[in-house]
Order: structure tokens, then sequence, then C-alpha cells
């Protein structure tokens, strides 16, 4: 028997709408032992599955702390993740997981964190922003550059208030067409190194959204003085499996599913199929 | 003549001397005692197929259309079946009847334990394909003379088979050399009254091969891997080959080392049961890096010609500390256009 392969039910607690097009499912396994016994670390993700539709890796967008329950923020654009938007509170769906690398929480003590989203890309950040808002005094700081095409994609709104005010927090928002009201900026989330107060001094900076946002963030933090060392990223690939087996999310030698998707962007410098 | 000489002085243990008679008389008690596979006949081409009868077996096959990878992982496999409402209704049973495959030259033997290393490998093994492992004899058969495209030699994977085998022949004049690999390919040397083989019988399988090393004249240039290949990775070789390429995956299909797989629901016309399988799929098929919104990490062809020589010659090396290539040539055959990697690899300098 594949055991690698057999999800598990989970229940759909609550759905929260945060666009047009995205929402936050919050779950919790069936079994309770299995409820109890699930940990996960920010960053890392799950394989989801809809019986007769089909399986797609989500990350983990609620904080590892939240007992219980889990939370993915699924943006309906393919599939399965098309499937669940004909789903309510009390349906069910099938996981697998936790899979890969998360983000580098141990390395996060006492620094700064520079965090740089685009879209969908904050999913996976947000259970580091929730860790910092529980516990703001273990790290030196957070400033979180977020970029959305249009402000009706930001995701997470209602919780930028919370966000911000946390002590040592910071919130810069850029969208790519924005309205006269919009208080950010208008252009590319790298539009907002010019407002960023982050040093490379202390910080280490965690990014995710669309790998064309991500290879400009990272060019735009090397040439501010940021070393390659500092930087880590969040990476997408068709995964099948979640267990580097069926070769989908190979990058060079390395698997995304299993070596990612987080990597320190050392590891991908060297990578002769340039992603980045 | 070597041939002549007879089988005498001290005889060696655990390996022994059989006419082709006897052989088919051994092969008859496997029969008896296993489900067998082998080389058999498919029109003109040779397969690896179940065996009622020992005359059947083609002895001098020089491949097969697939490899016997398809034993250990087929191209469909049943990962569990579901009801939508109910959940995971049956789960895949192992299977517990022994098995023989027999006749497998060495680069096929070698291709199974790279994709041991794979499938067995790391945090996660596959109990499945450990389970056919292990409930599979492996008896291997050493190269009589080299195929059209083989360069086993470039890689040490044949054309003699050195491990990962229960029991090795050797044709030799008028008779089989049988040699165990383990203490299951001994016992099953032990069921024979045959006679011991002897030092001459030994000198006559080191001579053949050593023919056979000869007359393989194609040789992929392994020595300067994968660095050349590292160093090179925008080599103009790669702007032909992807014109050449049709991206039909069929070197994918027949590669003994090939192991990429989708993971499928069938859905039956109740619309409430159903499997979940996984499918071979090949990193040559467009489709392959194809995500959500219709972005695709490898949509050009380039990119993909590309990853399945690097696979092989580099980052398997960087993976697993081997080369993912055994040289059995397969993929230069089943491709319509014959793209061989050891022409690339000799282009770009290897």
């Amino acid at each position: 028997m594949r055991k690698d392969f057999l999800p598990a039910p989970a229940r759909i607690e609550r759905i929260v709408r945060q666009t047009y097009d995205t929402h936050t499912y919050t779950l919790a396994f069936e079994d309770l032992d299995l409820r109890q016994s699930y940990a996960f670390a920010p960053g890392q993700f799950n394989m989801l599955s809809l019986f007769g539709i089909g399986e797609a890796p989500l990350s983990i967008s609620s904080w590892h702390g939240q007992p219980d329950t889990f939370d993915h923020t699924v943006r309906s654009v393919g599939t399965v993740t098309d499937a669940m938007t004909h789903l309510g509170v009390g349906d069910r769906v099938w996981i697998r997981g936790p899979y890969g690398h998360g983000w580098p929480v141990p390395e996060l003590q006492g620094r700064n964190i520079l965090l740089v989203a685009g879209g969908i890309g904050l999913a996976p950040l947000r259970p580091l922003i929730a860790e910092f808002v529980a516990r703001p005094e273990a790290y030196a700081g957070l400033e979180i550059l977020y970029g959305a095409r249009k402000t009706d994609d930001q995701l997470f709104t209602a919780e930028y208030g919370v966000w911000a005010a946390a002590p040592g927090a910071a919130l810069r928002l850029a969208v790519d067409r924005g309205t006269p009201s919009f208080p950010g900026r208008v252009g590319p989330v790298t539009a907002l190194f010019d407002d960023m107060t982050s040093r490379p001094e202390n910080t280490v900076v965690v990014t995710c959204g669309p790998e064309i946002m991500m290879k400009f963030v990272v060019r735009g933090l090397l040439a501010r003085g940021f070393t390659p060392e500092q930087i880590y990223v969040s990476l997408e690939r068709r995964m099948e499996c979640g267990v580097a087996k069926c070769g989908h999310c190979m990058i060079g030698p390395l698997y995304v599913c299993k070596d990612g998707p987080v990597f320190r962007y050392t590891a991908l410098s060297n990578i002769l199929e340039k992603i980045l | 003549m070597v041939h002549q000489l007879k089988a005498t002085g001290s005889a060696v243990k655990g390996k022994v001397v059989l006419t082709a008679f006897e052989l088919g008389n051994f092969v008859q008690l496997l029969l008896e005692r296993y489900d067998v596979y082998g080389p058999v006949s498919k029109g003109n081409q040779a397969v690896f197929g179940r065996v009622s009868d020992p005359a059947e077996l083609r002895w001098d096959y020089v491949t097969t259309l697939l490899p016997p990878k398809k034993f250990f992982y087929a191209p469909f496999e049943t990962l569990f079946h579901f009801h939508r409402e109910l959940g995971i209704t049956e789960q895949q049973v192992l299977n517990d009847r022994k098995r023989v495959l027999l006749g497998l030259h060495p680069c096929d033997v070698a291709a199974l334990s790279l994709l041991d290393r794979v499938l067995d490998g790391w945090e996660y093994s596959d109990a499945e394909y450990r389970d056919k492992r292990d409930q599979t004899l492996v008896i291997a058969l050493n190269c009589a003379s080299p195929g059209k495209y083989c360069f086993c030699t470039s890689f040490g994977t044949g054309p003699e088979a050195t491990q990962g085998y229960d029991l090795v022949l050797t044709e030799l004049e008028g008779r089989f050399l049988a040699e165990a690999g383990t203490e299951a390919g001994r016992e099953l040397l032990g069921s024979l009254a045959a006679p011991a083989a002897g030092p001459a019988d030994l000198w006559e399988k080191a001579a053949r091969l050593k023919e056979v090393r000869a007359a393989m004249t194609r040789r992929l240039p392994t020595e300067r891997l994968p660095r050349a290949l590292n160093e090179q990775f925008d080599h103009p070789v790669w702007e032909q080959v992807k014109e050449d390429c049709l991206s039909c995956g069929a070197c994918t299909v027949v590669c003994p080392t090939c192991y990429c797989f989708n993971v499928w629901d069938r859905l039956n016309l109740d619309l409430a049961t159903g499997e979940r399988k996984m499918v071979w799929d090949s990193c040559q098929l467009v489709d392959f890096g194809r995500v959500a919104l219709d972005h695709n990490f490898r949509g050009d062809r380039t990119a993909r010609v590309k990853q399945r020589v690097y696979h092989k010659l580099s980052y398997f090396t960087q993976q697993y500390g081997e080369f993912g290539c055994v040289g059995c040539g397969r993929c230069v055959d089943a491709c319509i256009k014959h793209i061989d990697l050891v022409d690339i690899v000799s282009q770009i300098g290897g």
C-alpha cells in the first residue's frame, strides 16, 4: 500500500471571502487524533484533493500555533481550486501533508524580517506574519511590502490593521493599477523599495509571488546591498506527489516539494535552468 | 579454441553449467513454482512477457521494446478506490505471489538498481514498488552481441552483469553458465543436478564478454561528465536537437530509468465511485510543467529536451551519485528522428 498517497478526510469549518476569486478555508481533520498530532511549519504545503476532480498542492496560510485547525487560502484558477468554490461549511476535502521545508523560523529569531509578497504569494507568508504578531518581542521588526494587481485583489485586508499595529511592524502596499483614493504606491512591489526602512544589517528577506516578481525583488535587493545568503524565496511548480517521486517539480537536482518550496537564494543561484 | 575446452578442473561454488536442454528443464521447474516472465516474441520484436513454455523464450534477443520497469511500476497503477461520499473504499492489496523475471540484460538489471534509489530511497519509500521487488527473483542474461544502439560499456552497466541479480546466465558454446548472486539464486541452483562450473567455463565467459565489449563501438564519453554539460548549458547542439524533437515522449516511455508520473482520478459513470491512479508521464510532453492559469515552467521545447539529458547525465549524479543512464539505446531506437545521447554528448565534448 502506498501510504504516502493516502489522504485523510477534513471538514471545512469556515470560509472567508478574500476577493472575488480567492477564499480562505479553515479545515479540521475528522480524526481527532490526527487533529491533535498534525503539525506544520510556516511555509509548508499540503496536497488537497476532491475525489473525482484531482489533487493540488496548496500552501498553508494559517499560524502554526492555531489549535486543531489550519487554513488554505485558495485562488480559483485550476481544476481543483475551481471545484472548491462549490463547497460550503461542513463539506469534506481530503488532505495529506505537510510537505517540504518552510521559512527559516529559527534563523529569524531576533532579526528584522523584510517580507515581500505579490498576489496570492502572501498566503504562504501569512503564518510568518501571524507568528510575528503573536510574539513581536522575539523579532527586531517586520516590514511587509505587498503588491497586488488592483486593490480588489488584495488578500487578508481585514487583518491589515492588526498587522500594522504590532510593535515594530510596518505594512506598505502597492498596486499595479491604483484608484485615486489608494494611499500606497502605484506600480510593482519593487516600487516600495524606495519607502522601506529595512536595511541589509540584521535583516532576513522572505519573498513569495510570481517568479518574474521575485526575480526583480532579488535583483533590486542585491543592488541595495542585501546578500544572496539573507534572501529566502518560495517557489511554485507543478506537483503530483509531494514526496520527490513524480519528477514534475524538479529544477536542476532539486525537488521543490522536498528541498523547498522555500529555498535560500544561494541554493538556486547555481541552478543551470535559470529561474530567478 | 576456447569453446572446445571442457568444464574440468576445480569446481566453483554457486556456479553450474547447463546444456540448452537442461536450461529448458530448469525454466520448466521455475514455471511450476513461480509466475515467470522473460523475453518472448511480439511480431518481429521481443518483449518481456509471461512465459508458459520454455520454448517461447528468445535467448538470442538483443533488446525489448519496453524495459522491465513495467513489472514494478506499471504504466497505470491504482493507488486506491474511492467513493465521493464514503471516502477511500479499497486500498491496493500487496501481491504475495513470487515471480521470476528471466533473461534481463545487464543494463536492465542496473536500471532496476537505479530505480531502487529513486522509488525506494530518501525519506519516502514506495512500499508497493519495494514489495514487488522483494517478490521477484531476477535472472540476468549476459549479452552475446551488442545491439545497434547499445553503449552500456560507457557506464560499466554491461555487457556483463556484476550485481543486482539472483542468478546470471552466460551463453557459452553449446551450453550456459549459471552463477548465483544471492542466497536465493544459490537455492535455485541447488535444485539442479547440474555439473559445477570449472575455471575453463569462467575463462570462456570472460573471453566471450571481451569480444562483446570489443564489438560495442558506440561510446558516450563520460570522463568529463557532468562538468562538460554543466559548463556549457547553452551549447548550440541544443538548437538542432530542439528542431529534431517532436515532443512525443517515446524516449522516456522506453527508458528503463525514467520514472515520472501523474496522479489521476478516474471517475466512473455513476459519478460517485472511481480510482486514483499513478500514470507514467514524460518530461518531454508540453504539459509536464504546466500549472494553473496556463503557466508553463518548461513550455520551451529546448528546455524539455535538455531536461531529459541533464537529468540522466548531470542531475542524477548530484541526486544519487551515479549516472541515470545505463546505455541500453532504447531511446535512440524509439525516437522517430533517432535523437542520440551519444551524438549529443560527443558534440558537447564530454
